[in-house]
């Protein structure tokens, strides 16, 4: 029985192509979105206020880096027209909401040569942003302090790495798990 | 497909963690700024984060907006009672995805009326808009890890049928 099964298992087509394609997609949609606000923040004029256009952007594309697990099992139900267990929903979406976190990871990496000013100006923005705020000179200089301290980490690329994983890779895994309900064939059912 | 323990109590373990991150550092009685917290840090990229549209916790916004934490509340809230609805033998809606998709496009309408000023929602509306995007996903496997009594019953029969017909 559990021999079948393994047989069964190792059968099924392989998920990395699935995988790869909605990664590498979603991963491009993210670092688009997070460069679009980087630069609008850049080009904004300094308000004084913590929120700018760029956070209703943030309105529009809050949690689409999360739907990239079920675009996989879509595909990958779609392509082979095999049959999608949960767990194996879960695990395509898990690995997708990882390679999401690569391509980002690569593409800002990349986007660092083309644009070297970039960070440098992105913070001198906010910095400019928060000079203009009504706070006593104090509080506003401990906020800067540390806004710069936390964008520059913002861009390394182990903590990019760890919470793009943890996250991507749990929202990700949630909706690979959804994705396999809708999209998968069901197994034939070989109880009596 | 049935039993599947193991996967359920995983999820189990990821949402708690999920939603006890999201209420963010007023949970913890953290003193430092909010946006410096690693509860903020971690949602960075999966939520705008405006403090006008999060509710607070002991002088802290919580780490995302109030309806994306009626998401993950949602869904956290259907998964506890998953084993309660096949107990009870929960009769789930026959197109859930279509149900799915009419709540996806409540919230869409939401934002975009509020975009473009026909209406303003709330912290509540939105938390209760989100939470309905959360569990309704879950109805989709109300059959899913654990047996109802009827299916339980189905599969004692089948097995002395299957007896007495060797």
């Amino acid at each position: 029985m559990q021999e079948s099964q393994q047989t069964l298992e190792n059968e099924q087509p392989s998920y990395w192509t699935s995988v790869g394609v909605a990664g590498l997609i979603f991963g491009i949609i993210t670092f688009a979105l997070s460069l679009i606000s980087i630069y609008a923040a850049i080009n904004a004029e300094p308000t004084g206020s913590p929120f700018s256009a760029t956070s209703l952007l943030g309105i529009v594309v809050c949690l689409v880096a999360a739907f990239g697990g079920m675009l996989a099992t879509w595909h990958y139900a779609n392509e082979y027209n095999a049959p999608l267990t949960l767990g194996r929903g879960a695990l395509i979406g898990l690995l997708t909401g990882v390679c999401i976190t690569i391509v980002t990871i690569i593409l800002s990496q990349i986007w660092q040569f083309i644009d070297p000013d970039m960070v440098q100006q992105w913070i001198d923005a906010t910095v400019a942003n928060f000079e203009a705020m009504d706070l006593p000179e104090e509080q506003k200089q401990q906020i800067i302090d540390s806004t710069v301290e936390s964008m520059r980490d913002q861009y390394n690329i182990f903590r990019q790495l760890w919470v793009g994983i943890l996250m991507y890779g749990i929202l990700n895994l949630l909706t690979g798990m959804i994705g396999a309900k809708i999209f998968g064939k069901k197994e034939a059912d070989n109880t009596i | 497909m049935k039993q599947q323990v193991p996967l359920y109590l995983l999820i189990l373990a990821l949402m708690l963690f999920i939603v006890t991150t999201a209420l963010g550092g007023g949970l913890f009685n953290q003193s430092g700024l909010w946006q410096f917290e690693w509860q903020h840090k971690i949602f960075q990229n999966l939520c705008h984060q405006n403090t006008l549209r999060s509710f607070w916790i002991n002088g802290q916004p919580m780490a995302v907006c109030s309806r994306c934490l009626g998401i993950y509340i949602g869904f956290l809230a259907g998964w506890l009672l998953l084993p309660a609805l096949a107990f009870i033998e929960f009769q789930a809606p026959s197109d859930v995805k279509t149900v799915l998709l009419g709540v996806i496009l409540i919230n869409l309408l939401d934002i975009v009326g509020n975009l473009l000023g026909f209406w303003q929602n709330t912290l509540v509306s939105r938390l209760v808009l989100g939470w309905l995007m959360g569990w309704t996903p879950v109805l989709l496997f109300s059959r899913d890890f654990f047996k109802s009594k009827l299916e339980s019953k189905k599969d004692h029969h089948a097995r002395i049928t299957t007896d007495v017909g060797k």
